[in-house]
């Protein structure tokens, strides 16, 4: 195993370069959109966050390795080498600069996908040895015991016991030719247990069947944040093998953004074939359980309230409508942030910016956008469905003394929920 | 078309005054020309500036004159929505000559037309129809008994600019094909001191043609051209860059008989002869009578009627597979040399990130570590 170098980073880089690429950075026309839709930039002013920038080393192996006047500079001693000091100098730009929301990919006149080539470049930062160390220690975790944050099988033994004990409700274990399989992110099983016993109260009353898989029940996949695509694939083949083990018709990706993007899209990319199983997002779930007309809801939140769409999520995953199909049915006063849907801004944290403490102080002023966007609306909850924002959400308002409390959409849902037998007071 | 119009060359008004003689409020005046700009693609703000010119302007003079042609053209241009032939041909030009359109025939019609250019004598706008026959003399098509070829030297002689309308003034068309018995050329081998506009098509899109007409009115000046004398805003791009079954030409969805299960689904007409992609045009834009359809929308090939020698370019039915004749084998053979640059290029490309890939060992957690 050889120890990482700039040169096979210089390498790792080349080796992302495909037609794309080239293509890309053929036509960049320099206008600067890009920066005009990035947080980095816009709360920090600083014109190295430009996102195009932020793919510079990439730019320049690109011009010296594939095009005739990269070599001649090269030759005469003009270009620009790609050197330990670029890779010192670019690598908090690469990573703790960017949450990969891809804001700058959908503003870009003339089509160029920025984040995607910003995911890329981090393929040649990782072997060079450049990437975060929060983020090495979180794909380590992910490899070696099965999730970033280091949970184990007993510890979602555990909380299934709990749930178990409290609410009378089962969650099945490795049950064969359940319809669903749920998978769940490290987050939901530390911090947020109330999604798992939302997912088991609402698969109940639905009569369909479910299961957690005792040897993929994590979601999320650091691989993809850290830009190790060999990484990311043994992660994904771990939720592929279960799930086809199992035999399951679809597998639900949590409230967790870059799970559902490295489920969903680069899965089966990662993999080179096709899954045996579907992928939907849990909200896409609630959606068509509820259009199907096998879950109801009753009552109403009254609090003034508003969504955030996580990037994965609304921008890169497509899933606009349903989130708002279900707030405006558990919510009578659920109004719209400035930008909403595809063009949302994102919370600051993604893209393995939170798991990366040395962006800690970036992180939060970026978040200062969302803080003016919420600041505008005065709401007196704010819902998402990525617990990675949820978390990030609740941070930010916390660092800026703002009391909002920030509620996962699947649980207000399951507030609501109409059960059979426990006629329930609707919540307030 | 109750107006007569032809008798009275010198009683020019403004377009103001006759506007306003024709009941057209000023806002449906200012409609005309934010259409007008919106279809010659000219910056905002261009229809106030076109409207405060047409309004000022004398309603200059406009000669047309037919020659090998078969109507088709004018036929088109009556067809044209906004403006209209009536208020464009009737009340913002003067039209003194117009076979078809005209009401007088004969030598009163041959009468209108001397005067007209007398009165107008290097300022009128000279619209052409048709090609010119040159063989023996030019005795293949005459008019009151004079050759198409005399009818134009001596028009052009005092022509501002003029406008060859329809793919037979523009390129020879029909007349010229093999094998050409009349010797029939384009204005442009007749006319070489002039400038001239060419607005082929057979027929041109009538909108096309009346956009043109009024950016000259609108400026004094013909528009952007091409290499081939086309107005840029219309024949800028390819039918098959905008055309709407493109998609499935990226994808190799083609329409192999008429009948078949691609044709009803819609997919591509490549190989059932369509020009598109050598056609410039605005059809799969603009579209034929008042934005409807145009052939590919309605399940046939792009014939190229717009293209020099597309007569002459093969059958309409059989697919094309080199570019028309008009890419001289000059061409061709650079292009050639071009695409195997190229193709070394991208092979070497290739090979040097194939290489780069094929040397990199996968990636493993220890990997990610600079020391351990």
């Amino acid at each position: 195993m050889s120890k990482p170098s700039i040169e096979k980073g210089v390498n790792f880089i080349k080796g992302q370069i495909d037609a794309p690429v080239a293509s890309f950075f053929s036509s960049c026309i320099h206008c600067g959109l890009c920066a005009e839709a990035c947080l980095f930039y816009t709360e920090t002013g600083d014109p190295k966050q430009t996102p195009i920038n932020k793919v510079e080393p990439m730019r320049r192996v690109w011009e010296q390795e594939f095009t005739v006047l990269g070599k001649l500079k090269s030759m005469v001693g003009l270009g620009k080498p790609v050197d330990e000091k670029v890779f010192s100098e670019w690598e908090t730009l690469v990573y703790d600069g960017c949450s990969l929301c891809g804001r700058c990919s959908l503003v870009c006149p003339v089509g160029n996908d920025i984040s995607g080539m910003i995911r890329k470049i981090r393929e040649g930062f990782s072997a060079a040895g450049h990437a975060p160390e929060g983020l090495i220690s979180a794909t380590q975790r992910a490899v070696e015991i099965g999730s970033p944050m280091g949970v184990k099988l007993p510890a979602v033994k555990a909380q299934i016991r709990h749930l178990q004990a409290d609410t009378g409700l089962s969650v099945p274990l490795d049950q064969q030719g359940a319809e669903y399989m749920v998978l769940l992110s490290s987050m939901e099983i530390m911090n947020f247990p109330e999604y798992l016993e939302a997912i088991a109260r609402i698969m109940k009353q639905a009569g369909k069947s479910w299961t957690i898989s005792s040897t993929a029940f994590e979601a999320t996949n650091s691989g993809i944040q850290i830009g190790v695509s060999d990484l990311a694939k043994v992660i994904v083949e771990r939720v592929v093998d279960a799930a086809e083990a199992l035999g399951v018709k679809t597998v639900i990706s949590p409230e967790c953004g870059h799970a559902y993007t490295a489920i969903r899209w680069d899965g089966p990319n990662l993999i080179g074939r096709p899954y045996k199983f579907e992928v939907k997002h849990i909200l896409e779930v609630l959606d068509e359980l509820t259009v199907a007309g096998l879950i109801q809801t009753e009552g109403m939140e009254t609090a003034k309230l508003t969504y955030h769409d996580p990037c994965q999520i609304a921008r890169k995953g497509g899933i606009v409508e349903a989130p708002r199909r279900l707030l405006n049915q558990v919510a009578s006063n659920f109004i719209e942030m400035s930008e909403p849907g595809v063009m949302n801004w994102c919370c600051s944290g993604g893209g393995g910016v939170s798991a990366n403490e040395r962006a800690d102080e970036i992180k939060l002023t970026a978040f200062r956008r969302k803080k003016s966007q919420l600041d505008e609306l005065k709401v007196e909850t704010l819902v998402t469905a990525c617990a990675n924002c949820r978390l990030t959400l609740e941070e930010g308002l916390e660092a800026n003394g703002m009391d909002i409390p920030v509620v996962g959409l699947t649980e207000m849902v399951a507030e609501h929920l109409v059960e059979d037998g426990t006629q329930k007071e609707s919540a307030s | 078309m109750s107006r007569e119009i032809g008798n009275n060359p010198l009683d020019n008004g403004t377009f103001a005054d006759h506007l306003e003689q024709n009941g057209v409020s000023r806002r449906g005046f200012l409609k005309f020309c934010t259409s007008m700009a919106a279809a010659l693609a000219l910056p905002a703000g261009s229809a106030e500036v076109m409207a405060e010119a047409l309004a000022a302007a004398k309603r200059p003079t406009v000669i047309w004159l037919s020659f090998q042609e078969c109507t088709g053209c004018t036929e088109s241009i009556t067809r044209s929505h906004t403006p209209t032939i009536e208020n464009l041909i009737f009340d913002y030009i003067s039209l003194d000559y117009h076979h078809t359109l005209q009401v007088a025939a004969g030598l009163q019609a041959e009468e209108a037309r001397d005067q007209a250019m007398k009165a107008a004598y290097g300022k009128y706008l000279l619209i052409v129809d048709g090609a010119i026959p040159i063989k023996d003399g030019g005795i293949y098509s005459t008019i009151a008994g004079r050759t198409n070829l005399s009818m134009l030297e001596e028009a052009a002689a005092g022509a501002a600019a003029l406008i060859s309308v329809g793919t037979c003034a523009a390129y020879g068309g029909l007349p010229m094909a093999h094998p050409n018995p009349t010797g029939a050329v384009p204005v442009t081998d007749i006319v070489k001191d002039k400038p001239v506009m060419n607005i082929p098509g057979c027929p041109p899109i009538g909108l096309v043609m009346t956009s043109a007409i009024a950016h000259f009115l609108t400026f004094g000046r013909l528009p952007e051209m091409d290499q081939l004398g086309r107005p840029k805003a219309f024949y800028g791009d390819s039918i098959h860059d905008r055309c709407y079954r493109r998609p499935f030409y990226d994808r190799g969805l083609f329409a192999k008989a008429f009948d078949d299960e691609g044709a009803r689904k819609g997919w591509c007409l490549y190989e059932l002869g369509c020009k598109g992609p050598t056609t410039h045009n605005a059809c799969a834009t603009m579209k034929w009578n008042d934005g409807t359809s145009f052939p590919i929308e309605s399940g046939h090939p792009c014939l190229g009627c717009s293209e020099p020698n597309f007569w002459d370019a093969g059958g309409f039915y059989e697919a094309l597979s080199v570019p028309q004749s008009r890419m001289g084998e000059t061409i061709l053979k650079a292009g050639a040399v071009g695409v195997g640059v190229g193709a070394v290029a991208a092979a070497l490309n290739q090979r040097n990130k194939a290489a780069t890939v094929a040397a990199q060992e996968t990636m493993t957690v220890d990997a990610l570590k600079k020391e351990s």
